[in-house]
């Protein structure tokens, strides 16, 4: 892939001796060999499992050739078929092994087979978290799993990469590939276990408790996650649901947030991380922010004006001792600007504190002077 | 072409003053020309599937610098056509299987070497195979797979977009003809990506990514729809989040709290070009922070300044370097 992050090396260190360059050559006459072998085996439809090992053998080299990715699921495709299409007799170990897991043999095979090749991709998930072709494979297995085998059989599967998946946050708690990877098996887990042959009636189906509070630990453990508030501000209109919330709770809930994040703001207020948290609980107040749904129920002009003055005025106790932090005055502006809009007499905002704050930030923040005359121009400061 | 980094046999000239700092044209030129001497190298064969875009990386940077022909023309024709599959999909080497990515970037090189003619006569009605390929990945709710295999992504989504678009497929170009593909689903599946920070994510939940922010933007507008959709509010809320991108060494990060990466200097400096709030971060700085991630003995842009280099750092850089106007680069298209 691209070379993010690897630094450049002086020239001395880099002539090859010859005995390195000979190696290399030997290296690179392996792999294409390596290549041309699994290419021209899946050409001739040979899918049998040394084409199968040969892929492994490929892609452990080299993730990223994602033909191979290809190839290797043409071939479990081929088995799966086969497996589920055969009417030979399993021994009696494999029927016992099947009735054990109340499948059919058949169907345990093929939950087998889909295990080990979940099993193969860990470390390979494990030495290149961020290559799009491992998680594609991943999540094609499980997709496929969830196609072929009862919903009982499925859903072991699919929790089985929620402890995955937190392990690979914790490894790398911005990962992308992770949060989204963790977005799709909670909505698997959901829908299996509402629908399918699971515990029904009951309420494992709903996971956004327990997701809303792996957010809290991840937090905790880090509170500059940004991927970890977003993810929370994306839980909270299905929690407050879930939950049923009348009025009176989710105003007691909207308040505890704020705290939480007021709490991490006095830690941090440098991180921005923490302010776009903030802004986001903001946003749900305000109508014409169509991406942040509303947290109250309802949410009027007078109870969006009463927010705005209290979240300006703890705002602005957070300016001492942190008069160089230019989040404060970009968050005090935009809330005041905000505050004037809903509220026409103003009251709790002075223009003249308005010009002030503006200043200060010119003067910290000059990479974007363009902005904030733009916004003096709009504001009309 | 190969992907593969380095040569790296450079050093930062430490202690050069920013007014000293200029872009090594000519040893950029040679360091792209040289990027397929390299089949010694065990990288060069590992980095095959990206041929095709390191050839279209490299290609564009070369129009950029102004030496469009530094790579001859037939070699380049013969490679593309080479990577073209019976369905009209590319891969993205000979042999390679067919993927989105890999059509939208042998499109682009195709326009660029004005090499339509012969793809059609490679392959008869082939443009309008190409564009039966990409709109056969769209899905009942707009996204579009990459493949047969069913990933998406909405980096597919614009790849869709404009490669339609360069190929004169997009609905709009061909209002007689009954539409090759939903845009309005497609839309519909970008505003659901929208996030209230006013960026976009890779997904509907997904965290705003500025990679992700740069094909839905480029989306929206290949579509005519940029403008009625942000209006001046969503413009504001977008380019306050991407401004933010920009970090005392002028250089841009992809997301809140990471690090600095040529390559957003065109995610970022582009989507920003594309809402007009370019003047929203330091141009010079930014500009200064590209030239100290050049090899200056051997040409290529790293990611930052003192890593290696390779093509892909390389071409967005000089884009980069093309938006804010830098003398001597061809002027760029942000969408």
């Amino acid at each position: 892939m691209q070379s993010h992050g690897i630094p450049r090396v002086a020239a001395t260190t880099l002539d090859k001796s010859e005995q390195a360059r000979n190696k290399e050559r030997k290296q690179i006459i392996q792999y294409q060999a390596l290549e041309r072998d699994v290419v021209d085996r899946v050409k001739a439809k040979d899918y049998s499992d040394t084409t199968f090992q040969l892929t492994s053998q490929l892609l452990t080299q080299n993730p990223e050739y994602y033909t191979i990715w290809n190839y290797r699921r043409l071939i479990l495709q081929h088995v799966f078929a086969r497996e589920l299409a055969a009417d030979e007799e399993p021994s009696e170990q494999d029927s016992a092994a099947a009735e054990k897991a109340n499948l059919p043999p058949a169907q345990h095979e093929v939950l087998l087979l889909i295990k080990e090749d979940l099993q193969f991709l860990i470390p390979l998930l494990k030495q290149y978290p961020k290559c799009y072709w491992i998680w594609n494979h991943r999540s094609w297995l499980l997709g496929t799993a969830t196609k072929h085998l009862p919903a009982h059989s499925a859903v072991t599967l699919w929790q089985a990469e929620l402890g995955l998946v937190s392990k690979m946050l914790g490894l790398d708690s911005r990962n992308f590939h992770g949060w989204g990877y963790r977005r799709e098996v909670v909505l698997a887990i959901e829908r299996l276990s509402s629908n399918g042959d699971g515990e029904k009636g009951s309420r494992t189906g709903n996971m956004v408790e327990s997701e809303f509070a792996y957010t809290t630990k991840m937090i905790q453990s880090n509170l500059s996650n940004f991927s970890a508030w977003h993810y929370r501000s994306q839980l909270i209109p299905l929690l407050l649901s879930s939950r049923n919330a009348d009025t009176e709770i989710r105003r007691e809930f909207l308040d505890a947030e704020f705290e939480l994040i007021t709490r991490a703001l006095y830690t941090d207020p440098y991180d921005q991380s923490l302010w776009f948290y903030h802004q986001y609980l903001m946003a749900t107040l305000n109508p014409a922010n169509v991406q942040a749904l509303p947290v109250l129920e309802p949410c009027g002009r007078v109870q969006h004006a009463r927010y705005l003055e209290r979240e300006i005025g703890s705002v602005r106790e957070m300016l001492e001792g942190a008069e160089d932090c230019k989040y404060i005055y970009q968050a005090l502006l935009e809330y005041s600007g905000r505050y004037l809009e809903v509220e026409a007499e103003g009251g709790k905002v002075e223009v003249g504190e308005m010009r002030g704050w503006l200043r200060e930030l010119r003067g910290i923040d000059p990479l974007r002077e363009g902005r904030w005359r733009d916004l003096e121009r709009k504001m009309g400061l | 072409m190969s992907l593969a980094a380095g040569p790296g046999r450079g050093h930062v000239a430490h202690g050069q003053l920013p007014g000293e700092l200029r872009l090594v044209v000519d040893k950029h030129v040679a360091y792209i020309q040289s990027l397929d001497t390299r089949r010694d190298e065990l990288e060069y064969h590992l980095t095959e599937h990206l041929r095709i875009g390191g050839i279209y990386w490299g290609l564009t940077a070369l129009h950029l610098l102004g030496h469009p022909d530094a790579l001859p023309r037939d070699g380049l024709l013969a490679y593309v056509l080479s990577c073209l599959h019976d369905d009209g999909g590319f891969g993205a080497a000979p042999g390679h299987d067919a993927h989105i990515l890999y059509t939208g970037y042998s499109v682009q090189i195709l326009t660029m070497i004005d090499g339509f003619d012969a793809l059609e006569e490679k392959m008869a009605g082939g443009k309008h195979k190409v564009a039966t390929f990409i709109a056969n990945l769209q899905q009942p709710d707009g996204r579009f797979a990459g493949d047969q295999w069913g990933e998406t992504d909405t980096r597919f989504l614009f790849s869709a977009f404009y490669t339609l678009s360069l190929l004169g497929y997009m609905p709009h170009q061909r209002p007689s003809e009954p539409p090759m593909i939903d845009v309005q689903a497609a839309t519909a599946y970008i505003k659901a990506c929208h996030n209230s920070d006013g960026g976009f994510g890779v997904a509907p939940g997904a965290e705003s990514h500025s990679g992700q922010v740069f094909t839905c933007v480029g989306a929206l507008s290949v579509a005519g729809e940029l403008d009625s959709y942000l209006g001046e509010e969503g413009k504001d809320r977008l380019g306050a989040w991407l401004s933010e991108r920009q970090l005392a060494s002028g250089g841009l990060n992809g997301r809140p709290e990471k690090l600095v990466d040529v390559c957003y200097s065109w995610w970022v400096g582009s989507s920003l070009a594309m809402i007009d709030r370019l003047h929203w971060i330091d141009q010079a700085k930014l500009t200064t922070f590209i030239l100290q991630c050049q090899d200056p003995d051997q040409g290529g842009i790293a990611d930052r300044p003192e890593d290696m280099v390779d093509v892909f750092h390389t071409v967005f850089g000089i884009a980069g370097l093309s938006l804010v106007g830098y003398p001597g680069i061809g002027e760029v298209d942000p969408a």
